[in-house]
């Protein structure tokens, strides 16, 4: 049986009602909660459940941040027959904003269906529909409410958010100015466009603009994750995890922080840390696709390749915008098992449902073999023309995904004009200055003399489990690793952290180093005990490949006198093209121009004369790339021998070896050494003026 | 307990018993290379701004904005620094932050339209309304008629029932309605201390038009018919604020400590309320002191007294600003570091002509302060 609607009544009670609920809602409008809640409950003791009184209940509620309670009363309110519009379209913001996100899109589209000219109601239909990933219906809403009020702030930036996630950053940006001309302390716009500007690769007007929005609303959670975002495109890690442990300190619970903050930790590879900041992130959003993704890369740092590859699934199935990402997470993961086959096919599943995913490009390019005219190049090559991706990032990886392609096929030309404009990109993005760096690097060798070295002879802690490889990046040193890595007594860690953490620690490196004890040096050698132990599991020994270590071979021996220490080498002009042509997931600040690769090349090996001048022969060995190109057995053996364990096989069937590796080299190990490597560089000698001078090179004629 | 809240906890205690000297010096070493954990920085400045040292203590509220910018408390200490140093444009920005407090958030009004931004919006209404102490209230209704000529809008001023009739004789806006009451509709609304930060109100802009408030003529009439009988000077005596105000010990005293005002020639009026009113029972030895206080029912009251009588002599408390707006003559007691509005040093106040401050200058000294207004009281009486 319905109730009749107030209105039709004549009698003073439903009278009083009406007045009532006048009332109730002029008064939360001049924000006098008490006396508009008063009037509410009298309206619901005369009227049980009268729908109007539990809608302005619901949206006090949730104004007062009690969401749950909000949607209770909304849900009920919109259960009346004649419940109005605005009803279902509060409904639908609310569950948004509990990130549900099929009923909201419900409540939304009944909400237009019933007001085709409510412009909060295509407005929270058409936020609802981003957030699902469904962007095409997305644009259509907002462009109805841009349409039907030109000057609504909140409109443009709904609608510059759309437009981002469709990659058209260009009316994205023109969207957001509008806002702020319509409203120039819109923290949330200010906020967005800081995202924007950083994707675009504008990274001081970013930053500028995020600290824009956290200055007008210091408690905008995605301002403090714009910011930790810029920090991080500009390589300052540290000012990164500090941004959001103060977002985190007032709202601890936040999704997109935890999230963001498992990704700063495991940069500093504190995976534990980061896979609980991350669980924590799954916890407080069970249905966030972006949760779930950074969970499966926390788990992926941590080789726990079967949760990883489920939870990447699970991320992938989920409604929202890291559906992209998952995927070719996945696929990355399968490639760094050496799943070649499924990484491919996954890769393709990528990008057949993402087919502008820069990512899946790039890292699909590091993983097959171009020829001329691979249908592949040419859809590369569209995404970089007139109607492709506007990301810097996106771009840059594309530049350096085609110059891989192009050196694939044999056309050099085309090769390092992609490369040229990669590098460029890239080192847009830092500030690195050679001079500090030469001096930095002298110091070292100072700090470390031969008489400090001689003082703490006796100090470190005795154990022979580590052995260190390094070198330049891309002197082979994942080679050796994963040579030394398939023998039976030894793990291979891959490029640990730890070390340069501990050097770090001790205050300025190196000058720091003057200053410590014995016991100091056993206590830090104690310390990357303690990380790597537990790697081991009852082999002899464990390699930590992280090639810059070759900066700490001094701390090294006195902080762990019996560790040995593997130097790779290769051809040095072979080695800094190498580098040239990888966009390095870690910070590799001296290998984005080819001046400034030589200028360092020639450095290192300054460095490296003065390790091999202090350093005992029985725990420092040098290896050459091209010797193992030339006899991989022979010097499998010496390196084994080396280390004092009994020869294996498997050392060199390392390519059978399917433990994950997580290095730019990662799909050359898998293969058996080709000697195309050695020498490479000769046929492109001509594009390396600038690196031959460095190195003191002359070119070919 | 972890062993910094165990040495937060100490150092409180110090603070607590006033000896903020000893709390420093405990917390300065943690802190001696320029790095340390955010409590301790907070506490540091806890202890040193009670002692004046505003410049360091700015300098480390600003660093501690800067690291953690949704710490809102930080904020609002911020700004009561800034403000007290005379900045009014970071401290009035920053004062925004009032309701974002652990004990305020629930007491801020979710007003439902947008907060003027003080800009002209000619054709809208535009709903101003008071916020939480009378003596805030006086100090800045002078503003409700700049902000309706600045935003060229229909002005309602929504006030608290115990001042209206004291505002609505005043003017300069098109309405008014006691707080609590449905206000006519409105498209914008401020609250009456964000006015200055929506206006961008700067000490060039004090204190404008003085008097702003006025009498009531009946009242008026009334009390100078009763007073007319007293000896002159007549000198009104407030010397406690509301007990429930955060920060009353420091500036609130009792009638005892106001002895040595006690000189033969002048008439005291107690027109202090509140608990501390029975004080005046007994007043100190040789005070002539008559009793107001049962008989001023409300601020009419005390305007209309504080209109006859040549002087008030006050702690800081809601009838100094009326006082002030009323351009009579008041002498504010003041401890070492006061409320933000009285600013640091100076003996005067930008906000009121008609005021002149006497501030202690040892924290607690309320004896040296009593016997400068005391000097000042007998050079009154006998002339310069």
């Amino acid at each position: 049986m319905a109730r009749k609607p107030a209105a039709s009544k004549n009698s003073n009670a439903d009278l009083g009602i009406e007045e009532a609920l006048g009332r109730a809602y002029a008064h939360w409008n001049a924000g006098q909660a008490d006396q508009a809640e008063l009037f509410c409950q009298r309206v619901l003791a005369a009227w049980p459940g009268q729908a109007d009184a539990l809608h302005l209940l619901g949206v006090m509620a949730h104004a007062y941040g009690n969401l749950d309670l909000g949607l209770q009363h909304l849900r009920q309110a919109c259960l009346a027959p004649r419940a109005p519009a605005i009803y279902f379209s509060n409904l639908a913001e609310m569950c948004r904003q509990k990130g549900l996100l099929a009923e909201g899109e419900q409540a939304g589209r009944r909400a237009v269906a019933l007001a085709p000219d409510l412009v909060a109601a295509w407005n929270n239909l058409g936020i609802i529909l981003q957030e699902a990933g469904k962007f095409d219906e997305s644009l259509a809403c907002l462009e109805r409410v841009a349409a039907l009020q030109p000057d609504y702030p909140e409109g443009h930036n709904n609608l510059g958010n759309t437009c981002k996630r469709l990659g058209r950053l260009d009316r994205a940006e023109a969207h957001y100015a509008r806002a702020l001309a319509l409203n120039p302390n819109y923290a949330e716009a200010h906020s967005n466009l800081a995202s924007l500007l950083n994707d675009r690769g504008r990274l001081d007007e970013a930053a500028a603009a995020a600290r824009r929005a956290i200055d007008l609303n210091p408690r905008l959670a995605d301002a403090y994750i714009n910011l930790a975002a810029i920090d991080t495109a500009r390589g300052k890690q540290a000012e990164a995890l500090r941004r959001l442990d103060s977002l985190l300190a007032f709202a601890p619970a936040h999704p997109g922080g935890l999230a963001a903050r498992a990704k700063a930790l495991k940069h500093f590879d504190r995976l534990e840390e980061a896979l609980d900041s991350a669980r924590r992130a799954v916890a407080a959003s069970p249905e966030s696709a972006e949760a779930h993704d950074t969970l499966g890369q926390m788990l992926q740092a941590l080789n726990r390749v079967d949760e990883a590859l489920a939870t990447f699934d699970r991320a992938a199935a989920l409604p929202g915008t890291a559906a992209e990402s998952a995927r070719v997470n996945r696929a990355v993961l399968l490639m760094e098992t050496g799943r070649k086959a499924e990484a491919l096919e996954a890769f393709d599943a990528a990008l057949g449902s993402h087919p502008r995913s820069a990512p899946g490009w790039f890292n699909r390019a590091d993983l097959k073999t171009f020829a001329a005219g691979d249908p592949d190049i040419a859809r590369m090559e569209a995404l970089l023309g007139a109607d492709g991706l506007q990301s810097f990032a996106d771009r840059m990886s594309l530049h350096f995904a085609l110059g891989k392609a192009y050196l694939d096929a044999g056309d050099a030309d085309r090769a390092f004009r992609h490369l040229g404009e990669g590098n460029r990109m890239k080192r847009s993005t830092f500030a690195f200055d050679p001079e500090s760096a030469a001096r930095w690097m002298e110091d070292i060798a100072r700090t470390f003399s031969p008489a400090l070295l001689k003082r703490f002879k006796t100090a470190g802690c005795d154990s022979a489990l580590p052995v260190f490889v390094v070198g330049i990046p891309r002197s082979g040193t994942t080679l050796i690793e994963q040579i030394l890595a398939s023998h039976p007594q030894i793990h291979g860690a891959g490029e640990l952290p730890t070390l340069q953490a501990l050097a770090d620690g001790i205050g300025t490196y190196p000058t720091g180093a003057e200053r410590l004890s014995k016991d100091d040096f056993a206590r830090l050698g104690r310390s990357y005990l303690a990380r790597v132990e537990p790697l081991a599991e009852g082999r002899r020994h464990v390699v930590d490949k992280m090639p810059a270590n070759f900066l700490r071979l001094g701390l090294i021996r006195l902080m762990l006198p019996q560790a040995r220490i593997v130097h790779c080498r290769r051809d040095p002009v072979d080695t800094c093209l190498s580098c040239y042509t990888k966009l390095f997931s870690a910070e590799q600040v001296f290998a984005y121009d080819l001046a400034e690769l030589g200028r360092f090349h020639r450095q290192y090996q300054r460095l490296m004369d003065h390790w091999r001048r202090v350093l005992p022969a029985d725990r420092f060995i040098e290896v050459d790339y091209e010797a193992v190109v030339e006899d991989l057995e022979g010097q499998a053996r010496r390196l084994v021998d080396f280390l004092g364990l009994p020869w294996d096989d498997a050392c060199i069937r390392f390519h059978e070896n399917t433990r994950t590796i997580r290095t730019a080299s990662v799909n050359q190990v898998r293969q058996p050494i080709y000697t195309i490597s050695a020498g490479r560089w000769r046929k492109y000698a001509s594009h390396l003026g600038p690196l031959l001078d460095a190195l003191g090179i002359d070119a070919p004629r | 307990m972890t062993d910094i809240a165990v040495f937060e906890k100490r150092v409180r205690a110090l603070m607590a018993q006033g000896r903020l000297e000893e709390a420093e010096a405990m917390v300065r070493p943690h802190l001696a290379s320029g790095t340390g954990p955010i409590l301790l920085w907070r506490l540091l400045a806890q202890t040193i701004r009670p002692q004046g040292r505003l410049a360091e203590t700015r300098a480390i509220q600003e660093m501690l904005v800067e690291a953690v910018p949704g710490d809102l408390a930080a904020r609002f200490d911020l700004a009561e620094t800034a403000l007290l140093m005379g900045d009014f444009e970071r401290g009035w920005r920053e004062y925004h932050w009032r309701y974002s407090l652990a004990h305020t958030a629930r007491i801020e009004r979710k007003v439902q339209r947008p907060r003027w931004d003080g800009r002209r919006i000619p054709g809208q209404t535009l709903l101003i309304h008071d916020e939480q102490g009378f003596g805030d209230t006086f100090q800045f209704l002078r503003m409700v008629p700049w902000a309706k000529e600045r935003s060229g809008a229909r002005a309602i001023l929504e006030i608290n029932a115990e001042t209206l009739p004291i505002a609505k004789r005043m003017g300069g806006f098109d309405a008014i309605a006691a707080r609590g009451t449905v206000p006519p509709p409105f498209d914008l609304h401020c609250e009456m201390m964000s006015l200055p930060m929506a206006m961008g109100l700067t000490m060039a802009d004090l204190p404008g038009p003085v008097p702003y408030l006025s009498p009531d003529p009946a009242r008026l009439a009334k009390w100078r018919k009763t007073l007319a009988r007293l000896k002159r000077p007549l000198v009104a005596l407030v010397w406690a604020g509301r007990p429930e105000h955060f920060n009353d010990a420091n500036r609130s005293l009792s009638l005892a400590d106001l002895g040595p005002l006690a000189l033969p020639g002048i008439t005291f009026l107690a027109v202090q309320k509140g608990p501390k009113a029975g004080e005046a029972k007994a007043p100190p030895m040789g005070m002539n002191l008559v009793s107001l206080s049962d008989t001023i029912r409300d601020f009419e009251d005390t305007a209309a007294i504080l209109s006859v009588a040549d002087l008030l002599i006050s702690v800081d408390s809601s009838p100094v600003h009326l006082a002030g707006a009323l351009g009579r003559p008041a002498w504010v007691l003041l401890p070492f570091v006061p409320d933000w509005r009285w600013l640091m040093e100076r003996g005067d106040t930008p906000w009121y002509p008609s005021l002149r401050l006497f501030r202690q200058s040892a924290r607690g000294d309320w004896a040296g302060v009593a016997a400068r207004v005391a000097q000042a009281l007998a050079t009154l009486r006998d002339g310069p």
